[in-house]
């Protein structure tokens, strides 16, 4: 997991590609690079760290340049050394290359070239690529011919792009699998693994294709097939996302910014046309076996999405993380998978859906990102529009996820007769209050759940516990405390508790409890009488509730009130609950919120 | 940008202390605590400082007059009559010019880190006025804050009522356009009227603080402040002219100014700080948070324990402070004792406007104020505020008759 910018056209590239990966920096950051072209031929400047330490420890906006590349690291393979960063240069340096994602034969590719002398600096995949560029030129003398050369030779995935001595103006680049992008600016040209890569200057992209490659330069750009070799016309894409939006704006962190726009989210995916849902509805309904897949939160939304379809449309609709699908699931061509995924580049997920295409099957997606991958390759993408979500944990895509799953579930329960069109509109109702809702729950109880998450962020255990759908619920708060605060927290069923695990409860581990509305009687009883085993052997127990506090007593070590709502958005509420209580705990633990260890915003590795 | 510091206030609930100085004259971890946000201030850029006083004025003055604060340029306005925050704030208001922003602090904030920084920014990004708003460890005592999710405050209410409400609260800090002195005049004078007036008419963003953040309000609220500072050191600071004498020992970071002079067998257990000329006895313990000011002097084999004193004082030999403050030129008599626990571990009150005030503390010393002299052999109980000025009798077992 990586990202690639580029920049052709003005004197100063050098400040225009920072702006460019720091804004990709969510996609990867324990080291970046940049590889800039002067009078004097390639300059390439690297190190450790992020984007703004690394510019100021190698002094790179000093360098005036009319182009160059740039690259923000995650590690796959090899350590996280300077040596291992991008660029990485031919040994004759007139070449450096970027890249993202995995070239599968490189150990066979470097052995043949380190018989030829050639030289290498890093234990990384990508370095067989400027060498093998440097033995092309020489044979075709011919930059174009020599990048085809090389590719030739590549098996894996890739997102590359290099610069070179001897065609000083332009910007190669070609992809396969992993992500890559053009910006279309007046005066300059980009290239980048997202829009984020040029969305300060430039509103206009275009989305290259698998086993396509770009020439770009200063005035324009060129894109063509490189199985097929012919020239590709393609369109212009125009992004709607102004940058504004993708700045902090006073927020502390983009996590606790993203948790607030959960309204505005809402309602957007709310506002998503019906047309849109509709054939949704129809592909599940026409479908013998319908599957959903996630990973990561995503796999939680979708366990939700389980549940929802069950209760509220009468169809059983499994949910498989994305990275078990292809040993699990008996997927064939009368099925029908439905992927959610925020970045629409999750490699897991991806590969879910190709297996489930492989064998004929008709596939669907919600995402986030319009142009990824995943959008693309799927029969039927819906768009969630809930507008980037920068910080690296996922809040507002997941809830927004959910809304959508949510109203699927509703009309497959109208078109299956197991709800009545009044009982349709009751819940629609119900989703639409959900905005304002959260609103006021943030405005008047922030504070308050700052100073629990505050009071408890020494606790090293938890457990989270639910019923029926806040099962996925507690998993997916679970997630988020593990994710961002780094603390063991574990999901679980209330009814697990009988079945051994209640032997942890002792003062060194903390419960928190999704308890529904009182209205759900048999969930409701059956979740207090959970509690009350945990109370029962002294554990802490934090109750989420809907109800009074006289209602229950003494029952819980501590309490988290919230107003009464109807059942369908109970659980969705507790959600952003949890939310905040990991926002919390992690700052008073001074995590790094919106970039945590051992997580990339699009996991798009294997 | 000009800067407005609120130091006019009297501060009655910060007794014995405030009787004789304004509460931005109080003294925790080596320095006033208005020392402390012009320090800040002068990182954050900011160099033309305005503070309001009234109040035991001439203390603050003549430490502004004797302190020279590198490059800034401090200036002085008198609030004469006490007529609230509001009319504190129109003091200054021939000195902010037309279609200028201002930064207007509260004297009594403590934070460990740069707040003004922080809000200067939010200011850049809105371009318009803004308030800071954090996370206090309760919200009794503040205005709960509204928002939406562009950070424009939508609604203020002041103390919540209901279960579990609790939100974020405004935290002393803004900047504010000089049109804000009309709304002060058209709202009576009231801070709280005009922001809810500026939060309609032109709009007020949020600036979020997660860092530490407390408003001092009562004495014990002291040691609080005493410790966000001193957590938030980074490195010791023992000035060349300090003599140390042999078996001295000292551990975690401390700040030991000019002259001190600290005898053998001392140990010093950081974070803690010693003022200018003072002196430290023998075999003396001097635990975590100790805060001591300039000249004070500590006799033999004395343990102080998070306890703050002001400047000046002097403790007697084989005597405990803990978990207490100490005003100035107090004169604490050899072997006396603050006692710092209930038996039964209860939380310790402190009478306070004439009513037993819960501090939630376990463990809580005493009080003291200026000037008081308290005989040897003493025992202090918990939570105890001692008046300025008072002298208590040493306590004999074995009187002279």
């Amino acid at each position: 997991m990586c990202g690639i910018a580029g920049a052709v056209g003005l004197k100063d590239i050098s400040n225009v590609l920072f702006d460019g990966i720091r804004n990709l920096e969510y996609r990867g950051y324990d080291s970046c690079g940049v590889a800039l072209i002067n009078g004097k031929g390639i300059v390439v400047k690297k190190n450790v760290g992020g984007v703004g330490d690394v510019y100021q420890k190698e002094n790179i906006l000093r360098h005036a340049s009319h182009m160059g590349i740039a690259h923000t690291r995650w590690a796959t393979h090899g350590q996280v050394t300077r040596n291992n960063t991008h660029p990485f240069l031919s040994c004759d340096n007139n070449f450096a290359v970027i890249h993202n994602g995995i070239i599968s034969n490189h150990l066979e590719l470097k052995n043949r070239l380190q018989k030829e002398g050639h030289r290498f600096q890093s234990e990384t995949d990508t370095e067989v690529i400027p060498h093998l560029l440097e033995n092309a030129y020489k044979k075709t003398g011919n930059v174009e011919a020599s990048l085809l050369l090389a590719l030739k030779q590549l098996e894996g995935t890739f997102a590359m792009a290099f610069i070179s001595n001897h065609e000083p103006n332009q910007i190669y680049c070609a992809k396969r699998e992993s992500p890559l992008l053009l910006g279309i600016g007046d005066e300059v040209k980009f290239i980048g693994s997202d829009f984020n890569a040029f969305i300060d200057h430039t509103k206009n992209a275009v989305i290259i294709d698998d086993d396509e490659y770009a020439i770009v330069s200063k005035d324009g750009y060129t894109v063509k097939n490189f199985v097929t070799m012919e020239e590709v016309e393609k369109s212009i894409t125009r992004i709607e996302w102004d940058s504004e939006t993708s700045k902090k704006g006073g927020y502390p962190h983009y996590m606790l910014k993203e948790i607030y726009e959960q309204p505005q989210t809402i309602l957007n995916a709310m506002e998503v046309e019906e047309g849109t849902i509709d054939g949704l509805v129809n592909m599940i309904h026409k479908s013998k076996s319908a599957q959903l897949v996630g990973v990561g939160t995503t796999y939680y939304v979708t366990m939700y999405a389980n549940y929802i379809f069950s209760s509220l449309a009468g169809r059983y609709i499994p949910a498989i993380s994305s990275d078990e699908f292809v040993s699990l699931s008996p997927v064939d061509k009368d099925s029908f998978v439905l992927a959610a995924s925020q970045s629409g580049e999750t490699y897991d997920t991806i590969s879910a859906l190709k297996h489930a295409k492989a064998r004929g099957a008709k596939t669907g997606a919600i995402v986030n990102v319009m142009g990824s991958t995943l959008s693309r390759m799927v029969d039927y993408p819906v768009l969630q529009g809930s507008g980037p979500e920068i910080c690296v944990i996922s809040t507002k895509a997941a809830l927004a996820q959910m809304i959508l799953l949510t109203r699927t579930a509703l009309k497959l329960g109208v078109k299956n007769k197991k709800l009545t069109q009044k009982k349709y509109n009751e819940y629609i109702e119900s989703l639409k209050s959900l905005p304002g809702i959260i609103e006021g729950i943030l405005n008047e109880r922030s504070g308050f759940i700052h100073r629990i998450a505050h009071s408890h962020r020494n606790v090293k255990h938890w457990l989270y516990l639910g019923r029926g759908m806040y099962y996925p619920i507690a998993l997916e708060s679970a997630l988020k405390m593990k994710e961002v605060a780094y603390i063991h927290a574990e999901g679980m069923p209330c009814g697990f508790l009988k079945h051994g695990t209640l032997a942890m409860i002792d003062s060194e581990i903390n419960s928190i409890v999704f308890v529904p509305p009182s209205s759900e009687k048999v969930l409701y009883e059956s979740t207090l009488a959970s509690v009350a085993e945990i109370r029962a052997r002294d554990g802490y127990v934090l109750g989420i509730h809907f109800e009074e506090r006289n209602h229950s007593k003494g029952l819980y070590s501590e309490e988290l009130i919230l107003p009464p709502v109807p059942p369908v958005i109970a659980p969705l509420i507790q959600m952003v609950i949890a939310q905040l209580f990991a926002y919390f705990t992690a700052t008073s633990l001074k995590r790094n919120v919106d970039k945590p260890r051992s997580l990339a915003k699009s996991v798009t590795v294997g | 940008m000009k800067a407005v510091i609120l130091a006019a206030g009297k501060g009655d609930n910060l007794k014995p202390f405030t009787d004789t100085r304004p509460c931005p004259m109080i003294g925790v971890a080596g320095k006033y605590l208005l020392d402390h946000s012009l320090d800040l201030l002068q990182k954050a850029g900011i160099n033309d400082i305005f503070v309001v006083v009234g109040h035991q004025k001439d203390k603050l003055v003549e430490q502004i007059g004797e302190h020279v604060h590198n490059g800034l340029n401090l200036q002085y306005v008198e609030q004469k009559r006490s007529g609230g925050i509001g009319d504190a704030v129109l003091k200054v208001q021939d000195k902010i010019l037309p279609g200028e922003y201002f930064l207007l602090i509260y004297g009594d904030i403590v934070t460990a880190d740069n707040i003004f920084t922080k809000t200067q920014q939010s200011f850049h990004a809105f371009k318009g006025p803004v308030a800071s708003i954090c996370l206090p460890p309760s919200n009794e005592m503040f205005g709960n804050v509204f928002l939406n999710a562009n950070m424009n405050i939508t609604k203020i209410i002041e103390k919540p009522k209901g279960d579990n409400l609790g939100n974020y609260v405004l935290s002393g800090v803004y900047i504010l356009p000089e049109s804000f002195f009309s709304l002060l005049e058209t709202n009576g004078r009231s801070m709280e009227k005009a922001i809810k007036a500026l939060v309609k008419d032109e709009g007020l963003r949020a600036s979020m603080w997660e860092d530490e953040w407390m408003d001092v309000v009562y004495p014990w609220e002291i040691l609080r402040a005493n410790k966000i500072i001193m957590d938030s050191w980074e490195r010791s600071e023992i000035s060349k002219t300090v003599t140390l004498e042999a078996n001295v020992t000292i551990s975690g970071t401390v700040h030991i100014e000019d002259d001190v002079i600290i005898k053998a067998g001392a140990v010093l257990e950081g974070p803690c700080s010693i003022g200018k000329g003072s002196y430290i006895g023998n075999n003396s313990l001097l635990r975590s948070y100790t805060a001591l000011g300039d000249n004070c002097s500590v006799g033999y084999g004395v343990e102080l324990k998070n306890c703050v004193v002001q400047k000046h004082s002097h403790i007697g030999r084989l005597s405990f402070i803990g978990d207490s403050v100490l005003g100035e030129n107090v004169d604490i008599g050899a072997g006396s004792m603050t006692v710092n626990r209930q038996l039964d571990w209860s939380t310790i009150k402190v009478k306070h406007q004439k009513k037993a005030k819960d501090t939630g503390i376990l463990k809580l010393g005493a009080f003291i104020g200026d000037d008081v002299v308290i005989g040897a052999g003493n025992t202090i109980e918990p939570g105890t505020i001692v008046p300025p000025g008072k002298v208590l009798p040493a306590h004999y077992s074995v009187p002279n008759k």
